[in-house]
């Protein structure tokens, strides 16, 4: 089980996220968006970490205004809340200068763990998937706290 | 010249509210999450804390020490993807 604490008296939920590339290790923050069906990072943090955007694959993105052009990166590894992905296609996009952060973690990455939120006390947890009755009781009694 | 020490991270943001931070990276707590660096620069943009990160090695942290969204403005940014 993975927990960490937020600003529930903020609009967002953020973390920091910690992407391994050919450069090494950086490190960022991104917020939490379900509503995003893949995850975003800002393109010069991408080069940064040491990966070639211009030879990465381009894809259509629809975004609420409309459609944009993402290239797609598979990095070596993105970890956050508790959760490690290797070899993870993600968007390269420009993010726009007012947003306070690197990225957006998307449903991709986030549907690998069960997800609870509790946003009255700006608590959330990431826990495995259920694997039979007894491994359910012991999620269960871990959520118990955050509730 | 004295040496440059390093410093907790949240002690750093609260130094430079509303600035975007590049920083250093040298220790960790036990969750494997940034606990103290070194500040090595600060930017009134994202674009000019990435460009910083040219310069450097190791294990870096980018971050704005301010809120993610701010004041008087609304995010949308979701985006669904069309292979």
């Amino acid at each position: 089980m993975f927990w960490v604490r937020f600003d529930p008296t903020r609009p967002d939920v953020k973390f920091w996220v910690r992407l391994l590339g050919p450069r090494g290790i950086v490190w960022c923050e991104m917020v939490l968006d379900t509503g995003s069906s893949r995850t975003v990072l800002d393109e010069r943090l991408l080069a940064r970490a040491g990966y070639d955007l211009i030879a990465a694959p381009e894809v259509n993105v629809t975004t609420a205004s409309g459609r944009v052009e993402a290239k797609v990166v598979k990095v070596w590894q993105i970890s956050a809340l508790g959760i490690s992905a290797d070899d993870f296609p993600v968007l390269a996009m420009p993010l726009s200068q007012p947003l306070g952060v690197d990225g957006l973690l998307g449903l991709d990455f986030l549907r690998r763990r069960n997800l609870f939120c509790n946003f009255e006390k700006g608590i959330l947890l990431t826990l495995p998937f259920s694997r039979g009755f007894l491994h359910r009781l012991a999620i269960s009694a871990q959520i118990f706290p955050a509730l | 010249m004295g040496e440059i020490r390093p410093e907790p991270i949240e002690q750093i943001r609260q130094r430079y509210k509303n600035e975007w931070l590049l920083i250093k990276v040298t220790s960790h707590d036990e969750n494997g999450l940034p606990k103290e660096g070194i500040l090595l620069g600060h930017f009134p943009d994202r674009k000019a804390a990435w460009e910083a990160t040219e310069f450097v090695d190791g294990e870096v942290y980018v971050l704005f020490a301010g809120p993610t969204i701010p004041e008087g403005w609304e995010a949308v940014l979701h985006g669904w993807v069309s292979l």
